[in-house]
């Protein structure tokens, strides 16, 4: 009886093994590309422009139940892969595609769905409230390490910053930096979320994050000319506080069926409430 | 299934086994031709993971290789800098090499003695009702997310460090040295204890009969006799800590810089995962960026080879000086023990106030262990079980998750963590079987062991990546449940194997020995001897892997999770909501939603548990039967 239970295991392994390979083949045989048709499509990509199409999707699956969304991050070099392989209908994309993109999937149409402002920010005990674009450059390129250099109390500076390979870092690189090198104790996280986590902990930190990511630390105004600018909504979309930077949706090809209804609906009045009520920058309306 | 069905006392198979042995002589040669297409099957099986490691190198390779192309071999493994953002982009991958060293090094030194302790302390110390509270314990330790020990980490431990030690910022060193030990203690200690309590009772009775006191007899016969299961133990274990992603990332800071003094733990470090974990997702695909973090990949599994290799041979020669043979490592002892007892001026301390000073210790590291459970679970129970409803039980999400609730998430991760242990199971039994039972160390077993340990130490990120080139773009899977189901069965497989083969090295040679006496064939010998003692330490295994496998992030963010989906997947084809991945993207992505977050995390811990209780509540029953 031990026998044969333990050979009946056996041959529920065997079969799953077999079960599962002819799962595979099925699946690479019954991938049609015919997504544009059906009442499903994926989207997938940045993580910071996740926030827009994951409510833009609740909203429009609300008018349309009989639409599926789904939506998934995963990165900007996702989005863009994913989209130019078909594996995903729209791809999302925090910053602009790389020549070997643009080589590699020649049909990619970008469509640019909303601005990100990108905020300065420090522990709320620190004394500093703001910074000329010199001194910021100055922090993240190392000249500064002290903030009694950039007129705060004697304390460490602790820069925090994101990976190399993130948008964001190479939009404030060209913008603040003018493309310098950071500071090699620059400490690297891959998310808002981190960075803000770990400037909120740390009196002597600052980092740089989306509109969004307040909680709990100081942002700083930018001192233009002698005055300072808030990094308020009012300030951001009439361009008087100037670090904000593209978000793009991506379609291969001009899109059609649901994947076009769903641009369109983000690109309306109501999709654009949505993005400012996600804290990024409208571009139309 | 009647109790003693299921797990035979050896004498009742023996007296199973000699009734078809008298048979006509066809079904004599019947049996024999299974045994030979059994064999031959599992050699097959055997070879996947073979086959795997060699999938996952072509992979990596054929993204890695062009790195060398374009800076040169030399410049890219001992460049001092690594800047592929700036404007000569560097690609030196000395200091990430330095930084995995350093902090695994530091890692292990924090969680070798504190395990063995804890794996001694369960299996020879604890009487059975603290037992039945500590292994458990510490088994819930290794299913707590990556990325909630990363969130941990960062609010908690970094501050700690911070203020404790007067430092400007606390993400360092020395901060993800100490995760990644509290990550990698309960694989050292559950599969360690298994060892232990494997050695047979009649040892230490021998070593107590003789006068020696409990600790001489830990110390001097059971620990050595145990020996290659604790070397084991410490091989996964320091897999898991080189492997480990999303928790180092979010503490050590991530600067790519050599501490300076080089023991300056206080300095923020950058691992080789840190990197790709950091980096993998926004790099553009096909840039001299993406190649070179292949590259890191590659140098990763390289020095994970390595050090498993340098593991093995230091077991080894340890098994080969410490164990030549069980007797005579009780007679050994018995010797010392005696001569201790006749020359009592001799030693320093009474061997009494020796073992209370030991216990002491052994006691005090299992507390440790337990304590930092204890402040990791009180931390995530009471930010989140405010966020426990019905409706965050059964819902869907509503605004990204701040509303609403998480139930495809939670039925996602049950049927990953539940397609992973179809995959990894069958496969895993099947080589270790093999591995053990029917060849000796042959070139061919050597070569799979090694290709276990490579993937053993394969970082979950590059499981991840490999996922995505291999299943979903090159296999055109999509990102599917399927493609997340294989990732993480290749993950946990490793696991399964190793334990495996420790429990099965565990029933002694007698029992085969009396089976072939009786002329039972070898497959039948496996099946109904060696096989149902083995359970118990092949269900560890399997604990221990759904631990991992519902708290993993980075082998299904690529392959097989969406941030959001209205529906359950219908069919393996479709992608699915996961607990881990939808924590990560709560945490890192959406502002406003950490009381969400921790409950996400609270749910995880308890589908975990859930699984954990079954299981262990199977093993008891076996347990008990083993020993009626």
């Amino acid at each position: 009886m031990t026998g044969k239970s333990l050979s009946g295991a056996t041959t529920v392994a065997v079969a799953g093994i077999l079960v599962a390979f002819l799962v595979a083949a099925g699946c690479v045989g019954g991938q049609p590309s015919d997504s544009s048709v059906s009442q499903q499509i994926t989207v997938t990509g940045s993580t910071t422009v996740l926030p827009i199409a994951e409510k833009a999707r609740e909203a429009f699956e609300d008018e349309y139940p009989s639409a599926g969304i789904m939506v998934s991050g995963g990165g900007s070099s996702v989005g863009i892969k994913a989209v130019g392989e078909g594996t995903a209908d729209i791809g999302m994309t925090s910053r602009d595609l790389k020549p070997e993109e643009v080589a590699g999937y020649p049909g990619i149409v970008r469509h640019h769905v909303a601005d990100d402002a990108i905020l300065l920010i420090v522990h709320p005990e620190n004394t500093v409230d703001r910074l000329t674009l010199d001194g910021a450059r100055g922090i993240y390129n190392g000249t500064y390490t002290n903030w009694n250099q950039v007129g705060g109390s004697d304390r460490q500076i602790v820069v925090v910053g994101r990976d190399s390979a993130s948008g964001t870092r190479e939009f404030f690189s060209e913008y603040v930096l003018e493309k310098e090198d950071f500071t090699k104790t620059q400490e690297e996280f891959n998310s808002n979320g981190g960075i803000q986590q770990k400037v909120s902990r740390t009196p002597g930190a600052i980092g740089y994050v989306g509109l969004g990511y307040t909680e709990g630390v100081k942002a700083l105004s930018l001192d233009i000319d002698g005055t300072a600018v808030e990094p308020t909504l009012e300030n951001i979309t009439g361009k008087n506080y100037p670090i904000s930077r593209p978000l793009f949706m991506l379609t291969n090809g001009e899109p059609d069926g649901l994947a076009r209804q769903y641009l369109d609906f983000i690109m309306s009045t109501e999709g654009q409430q949505i993005v400012a009520s996600v804290d990024y920058i409208p571009v139309q309306g | 299934m009647k109790k003693e069905q299921a797990a035979p006392v050896p004498f009742q198979s023996f007296g199973r086994l000699r009734r078809p042995g008298i048979g006509l002589i066809s079904a004599g040669a019947k049996r024999q031709l299974v045994d030979r297409i059994v064999g031959k099957l599992l050699l097959f099986v055997a070879l996947f993971a073979i086959v795997t490691v060699f999938f996952i190198i072509v992979f990596l390779l054929r993204d890695g290789y062009q790195i060398v192309l374009e800076t040169g071999i030399w410049n890219f493994l001992v460049g001092q800098d690594w800047n592929p953002a700036g404007r000569d982009p560097a690609y030196g991958a000395f200091p990430l090499i330095v930084g995995t060293v350093l902090v695994t090094a530091l890692a292990m030194a924090i969680a070798v003695p504190l395990s063995i302790g804890t794996a001694v302390f369960t299996a020879e110390i604890a009487g059975p009702r603290t037992r039945s509270v500590v292994k458990p314990a510490v088994e819930l330790l290794a299913g707590i997310p990556s990325v909630v020990y990363g969130f941990f980490g960062l609010i908690l431990l970094a501050d700690w460090i911070r203020i404790a030690f007067d430092q400007p910022s606390g993400s360092s060193w020395l901060a993800g040295s100490i995760l990644l030990a509290v990550m990698a203690i309960p694989t050292i200690t559950s599969v360690a204890e298994d060892a232990v309590s494997s050695v047979p009772r009649e040892f230490r009775e021998g070593s107590l009969a003789l006068g020696a006191t409990h600790w001489q007899t830990i110390k001097n016969v059971v620990v050595p006799r145990a020996l290659s299961g604790i070397g084991a133990a410490i091989i996964l274990g320091m897999g898991r800590a080189i492997g480990e992603t999303m928790a180092v990332l979010m503490v050590t800071g991530n600067a790519a810089v050599i501490p300076d003094p080089i023991t300056d733990i206080f300095s923020p470090v950058r691992t080789l995962t840190g990197t790709l974990g950091i980096e993998m997702g926004e790099v553009a695909f096909g840039s001299t960026h993406y190649h070179a973090l292949f590259g890191v990949a590659v140098i990763l599994l390289v020095i994970t080879l390595a050090v498993n290799g340098a593991a093995r041979v230091i077991v080894n020669r340890m098994q080969a000086t410490a164990r030549p043979k069980p007797h005579r490592a009780l007679t050994a002892a018995a010797s010392r023990i005696t001569h201790a007892a006749s020359a009592p001026f001799g030693r320093l301390a009474h061997p009494r106030t020796s073992q209370r000073c030991a216990f002491l210790l052994i006691s005090l590291s299992a507390a440790i262990v337990l304590a930092a459970l204890g402040v990791i679970l009180f931390e995530i129970v009471v930010n989140g079980a405010g966020a426990i409803t019905w409706e965050f039980l059964t819902g869907s999400p509503r605004d990204l998750g701040r509303a609403g609730g998480i139930f495809p998430a939670i039925a996602g991760t049950f049927w990953l963590v539940t397609g992973a242990l179809a995959v990894a199971l069958p496969l895993g039994i099947a080589t270790a079987v093999y591995l053990i039972e029917y060849t000796a160390d042959t070139p061919l077993t050597r070569g799979i062991r090694a290709a276990v340990d490579l993937l053993n130490g394969t970082p979950s990120i590059v499981f991840g990546l490999f996922g995505f080139a291999f299943l979903v773009l090159f296999l055109n899977f999509g990102v599917s449940l399927i493609a997340g189901q294989i990732t993480l069965g290749l993950m946990i497989l490793p696991t399964i194997i190793r334990t495996t083969e420790e429990s099965l090295r565990s029933i002694p040679g007698s029992l085969r020995e009396g089976s072939y006496a009786l002329g039972a064939t070898k497959w039948q010998t496996i099946r109904r001897v060696v096989l149902p003692p083995a359970l118990p330490g092949i269900l560890t295994g399997a604990i221990l892997s759904i631990g991992r496998a519902a708290g993993e992030t980075a082998p299904i963010m690529f392959t097989a999770a969406v941030f959001s989906s209205r529906y359950l997947p219908s069919s393996l084809a479709e992608p699915v909501m996961a607990l881990p991945y939808h924590l990560f993207v709560l945490t890192t992505s959406i502002p406003g939603a950490s009381t969400q977050s921790y409950g996400t995390a609270f749910v995880l811990l308890l589908l975990v548990l859930a699984i954990y209780l079954a299981a262990i509540l199977v093993r008891r029953r076996y347990n008990r039967e083993k020993v009626m």
